[in-house]
């Protein structure tokens, strides 16, 4: 028995307008605009208007234009190398917080969450300002003689996105690395230790393998995070970092078809949930063992 | 502490502590680069928010406050506060209201397509932002809904619908059904139950969801940005007040932005880490 028995007794009728009220809002708000949006992508455009007659027009424009598919490539890349950078620095953190104990465990927890909450706008214009060409790195960069002029190297490139994004979805790489290290029981790094294992053995063939679930969500969650992201981009990448997200964002500005915006976003959206499926098949792989 | 044990095992183990030390200096000094990484870059528009800035460097000889009191005679930036306090505060009630409505039912036997139910509520917080406020914007073409503040209330509400409703969801599962069953053997209606047993029960989650929702309608760009007519949110406000580049006005406002989200953001942890700590805490 559960608090589940609440709604007992109810006549028919009642039962019926619940399930009707419970339904009106996640159908007509959310199921129907992406219905619709599914179906936008089928349509086309003649001379500024949008012709309500289904083609796949979009979808063979996407596989056949030697513009759009580099660009979708070059993105995924971007977005994994987003994914590897986070990982490669979640980790380490995620593994020190497994070692502390008690409040200060909390505490650590908590300062690395903060940032998720702050404004994302924030961070990127945050960021921008280390990074520009009269940012402080250039300007730490030229005091220590390390270079002689600003290097252009991460200013309004694709080079600035990726280093924008690694370092503002990081926190999200921490927490499913650390919650798998926590499912490692205690007993097992025990029991590599008194087999003889030195600490890096056991690192290296205990821990390590028993956290890869983590590491493969926590590198799809950052991937599709990174990949939906359109904002970035557009602040810190300048003429040439041109991504996926920007591109459909230009369909329904400058180059005003919807349809084929629709069609590019059905795109993204497939490549989300491959990413959250690979994700989550990890996930799933290690619950089998 | 470790001088005093005897056995091989925990001797080998004492053995083996001494060796973590490089490994755990390593994790440290990573640990400490994340926090500079999180952290450093704020502190630059925070910083520079005292000091004017002259041909695009900060003219550190003198902290002002001029930024913050020009702050408080820009009225576009007043507008954008008052816009987002209106569409946080109305995306709060409506989530919170459907949310605890939907958990609810979905608590109910007569619950039907449960799961589908579900993958449909998570489904703007699975998706990349552009692709909810792209669909909303198509959809409120088509039925011919004139975009204004009442569009981004129902696009942050549609966003922030998953978080506050699997808040409330999880509370009312871990409910004891058998609070439910007093209450009706104590001849209360089903009204009287849930208002006099079940709400008190779900107000701290309530609470916590409605915090969480706050704070994400309050940072919401993306979708405000495609659904809006003329109105724009603080964050909308400064995208375009960024791309202008780097003033003092800014970095005033993101600071007190800054500000306002960690105390949000503490609140937040209050409301909803008790849940959290005890989980985390148990090794």
């Amino acid at each position: 028995m559960s608090a589940r028995d609440v709604i007992v007794g109810r006549s028919r009728a009642a039962a019926l307008f619940a399930t009707v009220a419970a339904y009106c809002v996640p159908l007509g708000f959310i199921l129907a605009p992406l219905a619709l949006f599914l179906t936008y992508s089928f349509f086309s455009v003649d001379h500024g208007n949008i012709v309500f007659s289904p083609t796949i027009a979009n979808y063979v424009r996407f596989f056949t234009d030697p513009v759009f598919q580099p660009i979708f490539w070059r993105t995924c890349l971007l977005c994994l190398s987003v994914a590897v950078l986070c990982v490669l620095f979640a980790y380490p953190v995620a593994l020190f917080l497994t070692g502390l104990k008690g409040r200060w465990r909390h505490v650590v927890l908590v300062l690395l969450l903060v940032p998720l909450l702050m404004s994302y706008v924030i961070k990127i214009y945050a960021v921008r300002s280390i990074l520009g060409g009269n940012g402080l790195l250039n300007r730490t960069l030229l005091a220590l003689g390390i270079i002689h002029e600003p290097s252009m190297l991460f200013v309004f490139n694709l080079n600035a996105v990726l280093l924008t994004l690694t370092v503002l979805l990081i926190p999200f790489a921490i927490l499913p690395i650390f919650l798998s290290l926590e499912t490692i029981p205690k007993a097992l790094r025990h029991a590599s230790a008194d087999l003889g294992a030195s600490d890096l053995q056991t690192f290296l063939r205990v821990v390590l393998p028993l956290s890869l679930p983590g590491v493969a969500s926590a590198m799809s969650f950052v991937f599709v995070l990174a990949i939906g992201d359109f904002l970035t981009p557009q602040m810190v990448g300048g003429q040439s970092g041109f991504t996926f997200g920007r591109i459909i964002y230009s369909q329904f500005g400058t180059a005003f078809n919807w349809p084929f915006g629709a069609a590019l976003s059905v795109i993204l959206a497939a490549t989300v949930i491959c990413a959250i499926a690979l994700g989550s098949l990890a996930e799933r792989r290690r619950t089998a063992r | 502490m470790k001088s005093t044990i005897s056995t091989p095992a925990a001797m080998h183990h004492a053995r083996t502590v001494g060796k973590t030390h490089a490994g755990s200096a390593l994790l440290v000094a990573i640990t400490a680069l994340v926090f500079v990484l999180l952290y450093g870059p704020l502190l630059v528009p925070i910083s520079s928010s005292f000091f004017t800035v002259s041909h695009g460097s900060v003219d550190w000889s003198q902290p002002t406050a001029s930024a913050y009191v020009a702050l408080t005679q820009n009225d576009s930036v007043l507008a954008a506060l008052r816009t987002t306090l209106i569409v946080g505060l109305s995306a709060v009630i409506l989530s919170v209201a459907i949310a605890t409505g939907l958990a609810l039912y979905g608590c109910s036997p007569e619950a039907k397509g449960q799961r589908f139910l579900q993958f449909v509520i998570f489904l703007p917080f699975l998706m990349p932002p552009i692709i909810t406020g792209l669909a909303l914007l198509i959809f409120f073409r088509e039925i011919n809904f004139e975009r204004s503040i009442l569009t981004v209330i129902i696009g942050h509400t549609v966003f922030v619908l998953a978080l506050v409703y699997r808040t409330i969801l999880v509370r009312l599962q871990s409910l004891s059904g058998s609070l439910v069953e007093a209450s009706y053997d104590l001849g209360a209606s089903r009204w009287q139950t849930f208002r006099l047993v079940l709400l008190p029960n779900l107000a701290g989650a309530m609470a916590g969801g409605a915090i969480l929702a706050f704070a994400l309608s309050f940072d919401e760009t993306m979708i405000t940005l495609l659904v809006t007519g003329t109105d724009s949110t603080l964050p909308v406000r400064l995208w375009a007040m960024m791309r202008l580049g780097f003033t003092p006005d800014i970095n005033a406002l993101v600071t007190l932005i800054l500000l306002f989200t960690t105390v949000l953001c503490l609140l937040a942890v209050r409301f909803v880490a008790p849940v959290k700590a005890a989980s985390g805490g148990n090794e």
